[in-house]
């Protein structure tokens, strides 16, 4: 805690609300009263059932979402400012690939948006896919692979831009056990090698547990910050911690924070 | 018998079925005609005498051949019709366009773009001819309206396709307006901009060939009238007919040719279905590429 | 949902984000282009525009008045068009139902059927009417009924195309797994079909007919200008721009757009009431 507070705070956010109108006219609270820091360099969870406001915290802060109340300020600045500066990068729940570009070429487009000449464009997307596992499969197409390896690309593309803060919506739910595993180290690997900030929606306590070094459990009607538990686990993890006792009592702990008890 | 059933597993076994079916059914026909009628020729000749006009020497009409007549007519007719589909879908590409560019004008011409579905344009032939009062320009302007109308709205339905997800991600780059039209929008819409073209391309040409019935100067649908009134050999009228068929049927698969050839992920597609075969005989089968082209089509 | 916020707002944004104002833009909007239109036809603007003159392009309520004054006339040919335009899609659409329920039944001797329907939707009607007229031309003494035969059969060939491929789909674009649902219960293919195929096709069906309705009536009107018997708006047209009668043949012109606007929106309502439980 005292190590990840040394780094300072990246991302500041002050009573935070956000208030949408469904169709009848009446006022919906997505999220209410939410204060908390991230750190530098931190991987934070933001964990809660469905209706809690995860990926509305989630999208306020990638200024996808003006809040309604209350201030977001990255490095002292506005979400708004941060992402013209191209700081962020974005993994959806869904791989949004585009079906005409090779998977190359998907991860190229945010850094042709960037201006970046095309020696540099194709280098860095070689070596994202390297880094992925999906050096062979550069000329294929998206509808050619499996849906793990989309989200893999997904990933390449959103490292590719070298972004300060990556955030992901629950970007492994739609896959297998077995891929997610897989996903959650290389994930864990790229996070170690850069460094950056990840602020990860999840509605999966194992998952909250095993990747996070805080997670935020949020509650719903009205969404919610119920409580922020530190993950003491040691880095970097290994799968044999999923079957260690402190990762069952971290479980269990993390479980218990969820106002009116179980979900 | 087992081997008939698996002759039918190809796709293109039971098109031929259907069409051996239709010549059968015709020949059937026109044997029935040739007993029964004086002139069976003006009502169904035999398939094989068709295809005896098209390589007989036989001069029809100032000194040409029959399919001599045919081609020089049907070059004056298929011009027209391509400039005019070349003009009306380059008009519904770029009102799709605008369009998707301002609501204002979304809202505003809306209503008349279906409106204009509705209208029968064919039968505004006439008055469009008495407008301009050249048969040439009003072939063109015929068969650009014609085009135009299914690529616009096709077009459209193809910008509005576009997820909001995409949006989202374009969002977070910060990218330019621009750049999400030429990167993301018009990408999207280029498979609808084509479902387009493939209903607007026979149509320019029908469009053409009826213009030309209207007034005697050469073309397709000038002999074609010419030949009903047995101005010339009947043969000449049969000919048109099979010829204006193929050419409307080649019309279409051409624009799925042409989609084909330059839509990138067709091409890859085509690519890695190539190197899997070669791959495969050569024992080295690695990855079995899942390859499926969704249908997509604009409501 | 939209967003509610609590900033102040240029006003700009808050008509983008008022959805009175949109909705009733969408209505406000295309009127007031067709007044403007209406504005300068009257006003002989788009006469000047098209290099035209009031005999060829009249003025609307010329146009009016002789809609009005021979509406007997005009109601007898609006008959013989529709007719044939009606019989032609209701057996046109029979018989690409029938090719669709045969492809979706027995694909492998079925889909050829649908590729070759689907080329037929590509040839020119025009090459397709005198050919009609032709074969229809011993079926009946009186011209008017093999005239009639002749461009039904037209309308037929266009409606079936269509109807084939869209039914086709809808026979076969299931939701996932519900075939091997029915397959669980052993059921029949009789059963599978009316239970399943059957309703998951009825939204296809207007899919196609929603197509097939305006190309019907333009199909109709197409073919009347190739019929032995003169009668139809179609052959009014023509008929009276011939005889350089050109505010008759606008009459007709109108008369056809009213034609195609009645019918769609008569399919609309007939689609809403029927369509009803699959929304």
């Amino acid at each position: 805690m005292s190590e990840l507070q040394e780094r300072g705070i990246e991302i500041q956010i002050r009573d935070l609300g956000v208030t949408f109108q469904d169709n009848a006219g009446h006022d919906v609270q997505a999220l209410t009263g939410v204060n908390f820091d991230i750190y530098k360099g931190e991987f934070i969870s933001l964990l809660g059932p469905s209706g809690c406001g995860k990926t509305t915290l989630l999208r306020t802060i990638a200024d996808l979402q003006e809040p309604t109340e209350g201030t977001v300020r990255i490095s002292g600045m506005t979400p708004k400012e941060i992402r013209l500066q191209q700081k962020f990068g974005f993994v959806f729940q869904q791989p949004v690939l585009f079906d005409w570009r090779t998977v190359k070429k998907n991860v190229e487009l945010p850094l042709e948006i960037m201006y970046q000449s095309k020696e540099d464009r194709s280098k860095r997307a070689d070596e994202m896919l390297e880094m992925v596992g999906l050096k062979n499969f550069s000329d294929h197409f998206p509808r050619q692979l499996s849906g793990g390896m989309q989200q893999r690309v997904n990933i390449a593309r959103a490292f590719g831009i070298r972004p300060e803060i990556l955030l992901m919506d629950e970007p492994f739910s739609a896959l297998d056990e077995f891929t997610k595993e897989k996903l959650h180290e290389d994930l864990l690997r790229i996070w170690r090698q850069t460094n950056k900030t990840i602020v990860f929606v999840t509605h999966n306590i194992q998952e909250a547990v095993f990747l996070s070094d805080r997670i935020c459990v949020l509650s719903p009607h009205p969404g919610r910050l119920s409580a922020i538990v530190d993950v003491d686990l040691p880095r970097p993890r290994t799968l044999e911690m999923k079957e260690s006792p402190r990762f069952t009592e971290l479980v269990y702990e993390v479980r218990g924070k969820f106002e009116g008890g179980s979900v | 018998m087992k081997k008939i059933h698996k002759i039918f597993d190809h796709k293109w076994a039971s098109t031929l079925l259907w069409i051996v079916l239709i010549i059968v059914a015709w020949e059937i026909a026109a044997t029935v005609v040739a007993a029964n009628n004086r002139s069976p020729e003006n009502i169904l000749p035999h398939l094989y005498q068709i295809l005896a006009a098209v390589f007989s020497t036989s001069k029809v009409s100032q000194g040409m051949t029959a399919v001599m007549v045919v081609l020089t007519s049907a070059k004056a007719t298929i011009l027209r019709a391509l400039a005019g589909f070349l003009l009306g879908i380059t008009a519904g590409f770029f009102l799709a366009l605008v369009m998707k560019l301002s609501g204002l004008l979304e809202k505003m011409l809306f209503p008349y773009l279906m409106l204009i579905q509705l209208i029968p344009v064919l039968g505004l032939a006439p008055i469009i001819l008495a407008i301009t009062g050249d048969i040439n320009s009003s072939r063109v302007i015929i068969a650009a309206v014609l085009s135009f109308y299914p690529v616009a709205t096709n077009t459209l339905a193809g910008f509005k396709s576009v997820d909001q997800d995409k949006y989202d991600l374009m969002y977070t780059y910060a990218a330019k307006q621009r750049t999400i039209y030429t990167k993301v929008l018009i990408p999207s819409a280029i498979p609808y901009f084509f479902t387009g073209t493939k209903i607007g391309a026979p149509m320019a040409i029908t469009a053409s060939i009826l213009v030309d019935t209207l007034q005697g100067d050469g073309g397709l649908g000038c002999i074609l009238s010419q030949s009903l009134r047995h101005a010339m050999s009947i043969y000449v009228f049969w000919l048109i007919v099979f010829f204006s068929a193929f050419v409307g049927i080649l019309s279409t698969y051409l624009m799925t040719w042409i989609e084909a050839l330059i839509s990138p992920e067709k091409r890859g597609i085509r690519k890695a279905r190539r190197e899997y075969k070669k791959s495969a005989v050569s024992q080295k089968v690695s990855v079995c590429p899942q390859i499926s082209i969704r249908r997509r089509k604009a409501e | 949902m939209t967003q509610k916020r609590k900033r102040p707002k240029s006003l700009y944004q808050r008509i983008k984000e008022n959805t009175k104002i949109q909705t009733s833009a969408t209505v406000i909007l295309p009127v007031l282009l067709g007044v403007v239109i209406v504005v300068l036809w009257q006003t002989q603007t788009l006469h000047h525009l098209f290099r035209t003159d009031t005999f060829t392009l009249p003025l609307l309520d010329r146009i009016g008045s002789i809609l009005f004054d021979n509406i007997d006339k005009i109601w007898e040919n609006v008959v013989a068009t529709m007719v044939v335009a009606l019989a032609g899609l209701g057996l046109g659409s029979l018989l690409g139902y029938g090719i669709a329920m045969l492809a979706a039944l027995c694909p492998k001797i079925g889909k050829g059927g649908l590729s070759v329907i689907g080329a037929f939707a590509s040839i020119p009607v025009v090459a397709l009417a005198p050919v009609m007229n032709n074969w229809t031309r011993d079926i009946s003494d009186i011209a008017s009924v093999r005239s009639m035969v002749a461009k039904i059969l037209v309308v037929m060939l266009v409606a079936a195309a269509n109807m084939g491929l869209n039914a086709y789909r809808g026979l076969t674009e299931l939701k996932p797994y519900s075939m091997d649902l029915m397959a669980t219960y052993a059921a029949k293919k009789r059963t599978t079909f009316l239970k399943l195929q059957l309703p998951n096709s009825v939204p296809y069906i207007f899919v196609a007919l929603k197509v097939s309705v305006p190309a019907s009536i333009m199909t109709a009107i197409v073919s009347e200008y190739f019929a032995e018997y003169i009668i139809g708006v179609g052959r009014q047209i023509r008929e009276n721009i011939v005889l350089s009668q050109y505010s008759t043949a606008w009459a007709y012109i109108a008369t056809a757009c009213i034609m195609g606007v009645v019918s769609y929106v008569a399919l609309m309502i007939v689609q809403s009431i029927l369509l009803r439980k699959y929304h």
